[in-house]
């Protein structure tokens, strides 16, 4: 144990690649160039324009598409959709954050197989995921079979096509998107700064707000991002889990692809939410620049 | 001079920690007297630093209890302790400043805000780190970031502040510098030490009284002296500065005299407490300053003829092997006085000379 | 800078890329040998792969993989859950497709623009076996562009073992009483017909003013639905989580066949008709192929393996003659005559259409 542990590490990372490093990069990039920044940019352009009958892209200039955005239906969905968003990164945090602890501290030879534990079910398809949970929660299903049985309520519990089955949905497909990024955080910290607060008066409830908390926060702000951002674009959970009873903006959005047939419109608020990440992406790390 | 008085400050009674099936620590009791500096002394994997941990309350003994300042808080978690701890990495709060570090056993005990800040300007002056208050560990030096441990633990004022080898990662210059600086500061704010390290010459600079630590047990406690010049086991003896561990028959005793003859060697007469009444054989522990190396016979409790068959060159010193007609090698040193004196080479046959106090019965292999 | 050049031609290149596709020829098989002798009407030649666009749970394997075996042909079966995200996919380019399977409103706006490759009837003479009723309808007036796949009506299910009341209509389904056991498709046009038809207005009658109208009404049976599904709207009564709902006719021919106590209730308010087709686009590389599948399709063997599969209205008489008569007892699937609408195209108004559901259903 050396005494410079746990301290961060502000040496190494300011220096500009070399060709090297740029040689090694240019495939990322060409992939990044090709399948993000130009999509990005035709959309961009598409919201700029109108549809006509057949439903085809028709290019003019105009702002119309923006202001149907702005419009209280639309303001109304993307808002819902936030608070879900919120709703589940929280629940994700409150439930990942112990699990992440506890396997952070486990004893090596059993951490991998509990991070195994964690990532296999990641590996099968996400619907077959969320079919399962479909099934699990159905009026005939397992869980309300078995809590009928074991006499806890007299009728099927309604989850299923409701928020809630829709929340249980998001928090199970994005809690390994918390986990890791805390495990990660929790694994470098330095266990002698836990005992040290412990030895300086600070109880677990203390060490953890003062000393452990400040510390994981890297991997805290990564987490909530990788649970946050995508879970506002969520379509398939709520028409699934949710019986498409309530729409969210990615609903929206693959419905402007689709049934409405007004791509220069959903390219609009595609662009508005793309705008709203870069927004809360900028806001949490202008506060705690080491968390990039 | 120790600061000692009677009062028992730690008493550490008839402890055993085994890890799964491993054993660290075996029934180990010992009392640390308020105001001292004692140091738990012991090679790599001893038990010393799980004793002290056993102390500061992060490990919990499989057997026995601990007491501190009368209270048994054996199984009491450290945040309720009065004890303190500098950790061997320092454990810094890397985001916190120098000031808040300090200030943080204040801020978890809830000391009004006046006072705390009195007090972490009390314990920075201590440790000389006037200027650094806002800086961050990051920012500091090895020497700088072992005194803000070093603070943080003081300025809570326990009653006993437990050290985990604070100084091993420092360079031997500083560390001898610093040596000298906690001795001081103990000294100055009569606050008990328990000092651990696998260091015998740090140990033997700092402490009032030192436990050596092997396999889980104290060979041996008392103050540097008599550690050093009456080691009771080999261990003891090899650990603590350099001996020459030899065996022999006992020849014949009267009253504490006892002569040896040793293996290839001279008979040697000395002054025994802890020979058995029938032993037969004995070991005995001599320190190779001890020698006293003359061109010519002197007067002395022994005396005995060798060969110098080696001769090692140290700067301050010259390491000599020696060698008896009878075939014993022996370790002897002697001080490089001056350039220009005789002094005694490869090759030279010389007589040794003895004391009797200079020769040691020792127990063990 | 060089990056951002490079993404900026990139991304004109692709949009500039994307707008118009030149429109091959028609019949692009090989033609006959020029100047070798007396000249022979060569049967034009299909390309060695097919492109097939199609509904999900619409065209069974069998069929694909007959077609396949008896020509040689290799064929790609995509699949859509709507004309939407089909229309959409076609005209965004990137596959193209030999055949698609519009219904009928939409083969009508694909027509107004000039998308679809008229048929060479002579390349598909089992077209006799189509019900004439079903020839000369609205959507492809000459019969030039599209061959009847199947047919069927939007209706009510009902689950008469949960259900013992008498069900008529939309009103009768959309009841407070059955809260919360209601299944709706997912398709906005669907319902806003629907409350029109309740509403006495006419299904194709499409108008902000007469949106408004029926606004009211939609909201409250918005809320009274539990699923929305267009994909397999059977699953949910199947589960038990709904007893009644409006759905295809073929769904609920699935759900009367296995199990009759799931009716099915043409609605008195009115119901319409839709007409699936096969329809091939223009920019087709394979119409040689496009209309050998045709012609397979219209065999009656092999249109009977559809009906089994999908027992949805089938349009062939020659293969309703192959239907076993519990087949054709099945109410869903022949349900008795009488005039019935189709839908006919309705152009910009359909993101009125979206947005009126959308706003309905966000509300809630």
């Amino acid at each position: 144990m050396t005494p410079t542990a746990g301290l961060p590490d502000t040496q190494g990372a300011q220096r500009a690649p070399g060709l090297r490093g740029w040689l090694l990069m240019a495939p990322l990039l060409a992939w990044l160039g090709a399948f993000v920044v130009a999509p990005t940019l035709i959309m961009l352009v598409y919201s700029f324009c109108d549809r006509d009958e057949l439903g085809q892209v028709v290019f003019t200039f105009s702002w119309s598409n923006y202001a149907r955005v702005f419009d209280p239906t639309y303001l109304k969905i993307l808002l819902k959709s936030v608070y879900y968003a919120a709703i589940t990164t929280a629940i994700c945090l409150v439930v990942g954050y112990p699990v992440a602890y506890w396997v952070g501290r486990a004893p090596e030879r059993v951490r991998n197989k509990l991070l195994a534990l964690i990532m296999i079910p990641f590996w099968t398809s996400f619907l077959i995921r969320t079919y399962a949970w479909m099934t699990i929660l159905k009026s005939e299903g397992p869980l309300n079979s078995l809590l009928l049985y074991l006499g806890m309520i007299s009728t099927p519990l309604d989850i299923l096509y409701t928020p809630t089955a829709v929340v249980i949905g998001l928090v199970y497909s994005y809690l390994p998107f918390m986990i890791l990024p805390i495990y990660g955080s929790v694994e470098k910290l330095d266990n002698a700064l836990v005992e040290a607060a412990f030895d300086l008066g600070a109880g677990p409830v203390r060490a953890f707000s003062n000393v452990i908390a400040p510390l994981t926060r890297p991997g805290i702000v990564a987490g909530v991002m990788l649970v946050f951002i995508p879970a506002i674009g969520m379509f398939a959970i709520t028409d699934l889990m949710g019986g498409a009873r309530v729409p969210m903006i990615g609903n929206v959005i693959q419905n402007q692809f689709g049934q409405a047939r007004d791509w220069p419109f959903g390219a609009a608020l595609g662009m508005t939410v793309l705008l709203l990440f870069a927004a809360t992406f900028w806001l949490t790390t202008k506060k705690d620049p080491s968390a990039t | 001079m120790s600061t000692e008085s009677k009062e028992v400050m730690v008493e550490v009674r008839r402890v055993t920690k085994t890890f799964d099936k491993f054993t660290a620590v075996s029934d180990v009791s010992l009392e640390i007297r308020a105001g001292e500096f004692i140091t738990l002394l012991g090679p790599s994997g001893c038990g010393k630093t799980t004793l002290l941990r056993m102390i500061s309350g992060f490990e919990t003994p499989t057997e026995g209890q601990i007491f501190i300042a009368g209270q048994d808080v054996t199984h009491d978690p450290p945040y309720r302790r009065d004890a303190n701890q500098v950790f061997q990495s320092y454990a810094l709060f890397p985001h916190m400043t120098v000031k808040e570090n300090i200030g943080f056993g204040l801020r978890m005990k809830k000391v009004p805000k006046n006072e705390a800040q009195e007090r972490v300007r009390d314990a920075i002056a201590m440790v000389s780190l006037g200027g650094m208050e806002e800086r961050k560990p990051s920012q500091l030096s090895g020497g700088q970031r072992q005194r803000v441990a070093l603070a943080r633990a003081i300025v809570c004022r326990p009653k006993v502040l437990l050290l985990d080898e604070p100084l091993s990662a420092l360079d031997a210059k500083l560390r001898h510098s610093m040596q000298v600086e906690l001795k001081h500061l103990q000294q100055k704010l009569g606050i008990t030490f328990v000092f651990v390290t696998h260091d015998q010459e740090e140990a033997l600079t700092m402490s009032d009284r030192i436990a050596v630590i092997n396999k889980g047990k104290i060979e041996q406690l008392g103050d540097a002296g008599a550690i050093y010049h009456q080691p009771k086991t080999t261990f003891v003896a090899n650990f603590i500065g350099q001996a020459n561990i030899l065996e022999g028959e006992v020849v014949s005793r009267a009253g504490r005299k006892v002569t040896i003859r040793l293996e290839g060697g001279p008979d040697v007469t000395l002054m025994a407490d802890d020979l058995p009444d029938d032993a037969k054989t004995a070991m005995i522990s001599v320190r190779p300053e001890k020698i006293l190396i003359r061109k010519e016979r002197e007067e002395s409790d022994n005396v005995f003829e060798a060969e110098i068959a080696e001769e090692i060159f140290k700067g301050a010193t010259d390491q000599l092997m020696l060698k008896t007609p009878g075939g014993l090698e022996l370790w002897a040193v002697v001080a490089n006085e001056s350039a220009r004196q005789a002094t005694v080479h490869k090759g030279d046959k010389v007589f040794c000379h003895l004391h009797f106090d200079d020769i040691v019965v020792v127990q063990g292999t | 800078m060089n990056r951002r050049l490079f993404g900026l031609i990139f991304l004109l290149g692709i949009v500039f890329g994307c707008k118009d596709k030149p429109a091959p020829t028609a019949a692009s098989a090989s033609p006959g040998p020029s100047g070798s002798g007396a000249p022979t009407a060569e049967k034009p030649k299909p390309g060695k792969e097919l492109n097939l666009f199609a509904w999900s749970e619409y065209v069974p394997q069998e069929v694909v993989d007959g077609f396949s075996k008896e020509t040689g042909i290799k064929v790609n079966y995509e699949t859509y859950a709507s004309n939407e995200e089909m229309l959409s996919k076609l005209l965004a380019g990137g596959t193209n497709y030999d055949l698609i399977q519009p219904s009928e409103y939409v083969i009508e706006a694909l027509v107004k623009q000039k998308k679809l490759a008229p048929i060479d009837w002579s390349l598909v003479p089992n077209f006799k076996n189509i019900d004439p009723k079903l020839k000369g309808l609205p959507h492809d007036p000459e019969n030039k562009f599209s061959v009847p796949w199947m047919t069927g009506t939007v209706g009510i299910v009902v689950n008469t073992d949960k259900i013992k009341d008498p069900i008529k209509g939309y009103k009768d389904v959309f009841q407070k009483k059955y809260k919360g056991r209601i299944v709706s498709l997912n398709d906005s046009r669907e319902m806003v017909a629907w409350a029109l038809e309740a509403s006495g207005l006419k299904s194709n009658d499409i108008t902000t003013e007469n949106l408004a109208k029926v606004k009211p009404m939609l909201a409250e049976w918005v809320k009274l639905v539990k699923v929305f599904d267009s994909d397999s709207p059977k699953t949910a009564f199947l589960n038990g989580d709904v007893d009644i709902g409006v759905v295809w006719s073929g769904e609920a021919a699935l759900l009367y066949q296995n199990n009759k106590k799931f009716a099915y209730i043409l609605p008195e308010e009115g119901a319409h008709l839709f007409i699936d087709s096969l329809a091939i686009p223009d920019s087709a590389p394979n119409k040689v192929g496009a209309m050998m599948f045709m012609d397979y399709i219209l065999k009656p063997e092999v249109s009977k393996l559809i009906s089994e599969k999908f027992p949805y209205t089938n349009p062939n008489l020659e293969a309703r003659k192959l239907l076993t008569p519990e087949q054709l007892a099945n109410p869903a699937s022949y349900p008795p005559a009488g005039e019935r609408e189709t839908f006919r195209d309705i152009g910009k108004i359909s993101s009125e259409v979206d947005k009126l559901v959308t706003d309905l259903k966000a509300s809630n």
